[in-house]
C-alpha cells in the first residue's frame, strides 16, 4: 500500500466559542486572526510536510480551499512547488500530490496544466495530479461559478488539460467555458501525463468516469468512515464489476484522520481537544447550504439524500461532536500504534484500499505534537501497513514511474456530468449514460 | 396535447420542440381570450390563484424553463447563455403562434420578461413585472436565495409566512417518496434558473431596458426581503413608459400573498380585454 502524509493548513488559534458564532468558510471574519498566528500556522504546516517527506512517507498531499479558516490553501500548487524543490534538493523519493486543483472551480484551466507541468519538472517526475470536482462553496461562492456548471466545467477543463499535456502540436481550443487560439504549454510534465486522481464524495457518475477513463479515485472520509465507508466502497466496487474493471486496490485512495501516541490513554489525553477543535470549527462549521447549493448535486442525488442523508455520515452533527462521537463514527482513529495499525489495516483490507492518505495534523494541534504524530506513524504504523497488497499480484498503474509505479495513460470515456450534452465544442468526454 | 382537470380552469399541456429540436419546452395553457405569457420564478412553475384569475380573461401560456420540467432535468445543459435563453423564449412565442401577448414575469421570470421585451421590442403588447430580479445596487443587495437555509426560505419569500396562501404554496406531499421528489425537483429548478442569475443576478439588463417599447407595470411587495422595494425606482428610472404599484403587507410574491390587490393592479393596468365568446 502507498501511504501519503496529508495535511491541511488550519488556523490554529480560533476562540473557544468560534463554532457558536461563525462559519468556517466564506464569511469567517479575518479579524479573528493575528499576524503571528497566521505565520506559524502556515510555516509549521510546511515544516510538518517536509518532516513527513524525510520520515519516509510515499507522498505528501494537500488540497485546495479558498476563503477557508480550516485550510488556508487557496492554491495547493504553491505548496506542491515548494515541496517539489525541497525534496528534490534533498534527494527524497516522495510523490508530490496536490489533490488538488479543483476543475469545477478553475476559470483558467490552462494555468492549471502549466502549474502541474512545472511542479512535475521541478520534482523530476514525481507529481500525482489530483483533480477534485470542487466543493460548492469553493467553486460557486469563492469563484462565482453557477453551481449547475461545476461539473460541466470540470469535464471541459480536464479535457483541455489532458490534451495540453499530450498533443504534440499546438492546437486551438474552442470550449464553452474557455477559448484559446493556441494551446502549447512550456514546459510539459516530465512524465508526459502524470497519474490522474479524482476526488469524489460518492456520486456514482464520478466513480464511473474513473473506471472508464483509467483515473484513480480518492474518497476523503471526512464524514466518518464507519458510517459511510461500506456504502461508498460497496458502491464503488459494484460499479467496477459492472464496468468490467478489475478490483485493483491501487485504483482507490482513502483519507483517514489519525492520531497516534504511545498508548491509547495518552493518545486520547493529548489529541482529543485538538480533534474536537478540528472538526467542530472546520467541517462542522460549514453550513449545509454552502456545502450543497442547488444545481451542484444531480437531481437524483438530491432525491436520494432527501430520503436518506447517510452519505453525509456524522456531518450534520459535527458542529458539536465530542471526541467519543468522532471516534465512534470513524471520523478519527486515535490510539496506540497497535490500535491504529489494526483499525486502519482492517478497514483498508476490507474495502480493498491500496492508497492511504494519513491526515496527521488537525485543528489546533501544535507543531510539536504534529511532528510526533508523524514520526510515530512513520516508524510504528506505516511499515506494516505498507506490506498490505504487496503479494496481491496487482500492479499500481496510478503512481509515478520514478517511484515504482507502472502508470498507464488515461483512456476515452464519459465525464462527470450526468445528462451532459455533447456539443460541437472540444468535448471528447461526452457522456454516454 | 394532454388535458388535465383542475378545480378551475382546465389546464392543458403542450410540448414544443424548439432550438432546432434540441429542446422540448413544456407549456401549461388555460383560459380563453387574448394571449398572456407567464414566466415563472426560480423555483419552477406553480399554477396559483393569480393565474386562474388571469385565465378568466386571457389565454394563459406558462412555459417551463429548460431543466425545470418533471422528467427532463438535463435540458438545462443544452442552454449555454442568457442571450440563447431569450432566443429560445422568442421561439416558444412564435411556435405557439402568439401575437402581441401580454408578458407577465415573476422574480426570475420578471428578468426574463424584461430581457425578452428589450431584445424583441415589438413582441409583447404590455409587460407586467412582479418583484423582478435583474438589477443590482451594492447598497441594496439582492438576497442569495440559493444559499438561504431551507428553513429560512419562507421568511425570505413572504411577509407573513403563516398566511394561508403562503402555506398552501409551501406545503409538501405527505408521502416521503413524493416529498423527496418534490424537494429534488424544486432544488434542481433553482439550480437550473440559477445558471443565469449566479453569483449576482445582474447580466447587464440595466443597459438594455431603454429598448423596451411597451407600457410596463412594476408591482412590488413593500416588505420584499429578497429584493428590496427600493428597486422600483431603479426600474422606473430606466423604463421609457412605466407605472408602479407597491402593495402593503406583502413580500416577494405578491400574486400569492396579496392575490386580490395584485389582480386588481394588473387588471387596471391592462384595461378590459375584449370579450371572448365562450
Amino acid at each position: 500500500m502507498k501511504i501519503t502524509l496529508f495535511e491541511q493548513a488550519p488556523y490554529r488559534y480560533l476562540p473557544d466559542d468560534f463554532e457558536q458564532h461563525h462559519e468556517s468558510v466564506c464569511s469567517t471574519p479575518y479579524s479573528l486572526t493575528t499576524r503571528d498566528g497566521v505565520y506559524s500556522s502556515v510555516r509549521d504546516f510546511l515544516d510538518e510536510l517536509m518532516h513527513g517527506a524525510r520520515a519516509g512517507f510515499d507522498g505528501v498531499a494537500v488540497t485546495e480551499h479558498g476563503q477557508s479558516s480550516y485550510d488556508m490553501m487557496p492554491n495547493p500548487d504553491l505548496v506542491a512547488s515548494a515541496l517539489a524543490y525541497m525534496t528534490e534538493t534533498e534527494g527524497l523519493d516522495v510523490a508530490i500530490y496536490p489533490m488538488g486543483r479543483s476543475l469545477g472551480k478553475a476559470r483558467e484551466p490552462l494555468r492549471v496544466a502549466e502549474e502541474y507541468a512545472f511542479v512535475d519538472v521541478v520534482s523530476g517526475g514525481r507529481l500525482v495530479a489530483g483533480f477534485p470536482i470542487g466543493l460548492h462553496y469553493d467553486a460557486a461562492i469563492n469563484n462565482g461559478i453557477p453551481p449547475v456548471e461545476i461539473r460541466p466545467r470540470f469535464d471541459e477543463n480536464l479535457e483541455l488539460i489532458l490534451r495540453a499535456w499530450s498533443e504534440e502540436k499546438p492546437f486551438p481550443f474552442n470550449g464553452r467555458f474557455s477559448q484559446y487560439p493556441q494551446v502549447n504549454p512550456w514546459p510539459r510534465p516530465l512524465q508526459g501525463t502524470p497519474p490522474v486522481w479524482i476526488t469524489g464524495l460518492g456520486n456514482p457518475r464520478t466513480m464511473q468516469m474513473c473506471f472508464e477513463r483509467n483515473f484513480g479515485f480518492n474518497y476523503l472520509s471526512w464524514f466518518g468512515a464507519k458510517l459511510t465507508g461500506q456504502r461508498i466502497f460497496d458502491r464503488f466496487w459494484e460499479l467496477a464489476d459492472k464496468a468490467g474493471v478489475e478490483r485493483n486496490p491501487y485504483r482507490v485512495g482513502f483519507l483517514q484522520t489519525i492520531a497516534v501516541a504511545e498508548t491509547d490513554e495518552r493518545a486520547e489525553k493529548e489529541y482529543a481537544e485538538h480533534l474536537e477543535y478540528g472538526f467542530r470549527k472546520g467541517l462542522g462549521s460549514i453550513p449545509l447550504e454552502k456545502l450543497a447549493i442547488p444545481g451542484g448535486i444531480d437531481i437524483r442525488g438530491v432525491q436520494a439524500l432527501a430520503k436518506d442523508p447517510s452519505d453525509f455520515g456524522l456531518y450534520l452533527q459535527m458542529r458539536g461532536a465530542s471526541f467519543r462521537e468522532l471516534v465512534d463514527a470513524g471520523v478519527v482513529i486515535c490510539g496506540s500504534p497497535a490500535t491504529v495499525r489494526e483499525q486502519v489495516g482492517d478497514f483498508c483490507r476490507r474495502y480493498g484500499i491500496g492508497n492511504l492518505h494519513a491526515m496527521l495534523n488537525f485543528g489546533s494541534l501544535p507543531r510539536e505534537l504534529t511532528m510526533r504524530n508523524i514520526q510515530l506513524f512513520a516508524e510504528e504504523v506505516a511499515p506494516s501497513l505498507r506490506e498490505l497488497w504487496r503479494d496481491s499480484g496487482y500492479t499500481h498503474y496510478w503512481w509515478p514511474e520514478r517511484l515504482g509505479g507502472k502508470p498507464t495513460a488515461p483512456t476515452e470515456g464519459g465525464g462527470a456530468t450526468e445528462g451532459a450534452v455533447d456539443t460541437d465544442t472540444a468535448t471528447r468526454t461526452a457522456v454516454h449514460a | 396535447m394532454t388535458t388535465t382537470e383542475s378545480t378551475q380552469p382546465v389546464i392543458s399541456e403542450e410540448s414544443l420542440a424548439v432550438w432546432n429540436g434540441r429542446l422540448t419546452i413544456r407549456v401549461k395553457v388555460a383560459g380563453a381570450g387574448p394571449p398572456l405569457l407567464y414566466l415563472h420564478p426560480a423555483a419552477g412553475l406553480a399554477w396559483d390563484p393569480f393565474l386562474t384569475q388571469m385565465a378568466e380573461h386571457y389565454t394563459v401560456y406558462a412555459p417551463e424553463f429548460p431543466g425545470t420540467s418533471v422528467g427532463n432535468p438535463y435540458a438545462i445543459h443544452a442552454v449555454d447563455s442568457l442571450p440563447d435563453v431569450v432566443l429560445i423564449y422568442e421561439e416558444v412565442v412564435r411556435t405557439l403562434g402568439l401575437t402581441a401577448p401580454v408578458v407577465v414575469g415573476q422574480s426570475f421570470g420578471g428578468m426574463l420578461a424584461a430581457e425578452l421585451a428589450a431584445t424583441f421590442p415589438t413582441l409583447p403588447s404590455a409587460l407586467v413585472l412582479l418583484d423582478p430580479i435583474g438589477l443590482w445596487r451594492e447598497d441594496m443587495p439582492v438576497a442569495n436565495w440559493l444559499t438561504t437555509p431551507p428553513d429560512q426560505l419562507p421568511a425570505l419569500l413572504f411577509h407573513n409566512p403563516a398566511n394561508e396562501a403562503a402555506q398552501a404554496m409551501l406545503a409538501m406531499p405527505d408521502d416521503p417518496d413524493e416529498a423527496a421528489a418534490a424537494t429534488a425537483g424544486m432544488v434542481w429548478s433553482m439550480g437550473a434558473t440559477g445558471k443565469f442569475a449566479w453569483p449576482i443576478p445582474d447580466r447587464g439588463l440595466r443597459r438594455r431596458l431603454h429598448r423596451i417599447a411597451v407600457p410596463v407595470l412594476v408591482v412590488w411587495g413593500r416588505e420584499d426581503s429578497l429584493i428590496p422595494v427600493g428597486y422600483v425606482d431603479e426600474w422606473q428610472a430606466e423604463l421609457p413608459d412605466s407605472r408602479a404599484v407597491v402593495i402593503d403587507d406583502c413580500g416577494h410574491i405578491p400574486q400569492v400573498e396579496q392575490t386580490g390587490e395584485t389582480v386588481a393592479a394588473v387588471t387596471e393596468f391592462l384595461g378590459q380585454p375584449r370579450k371572448v365568446a365562450p
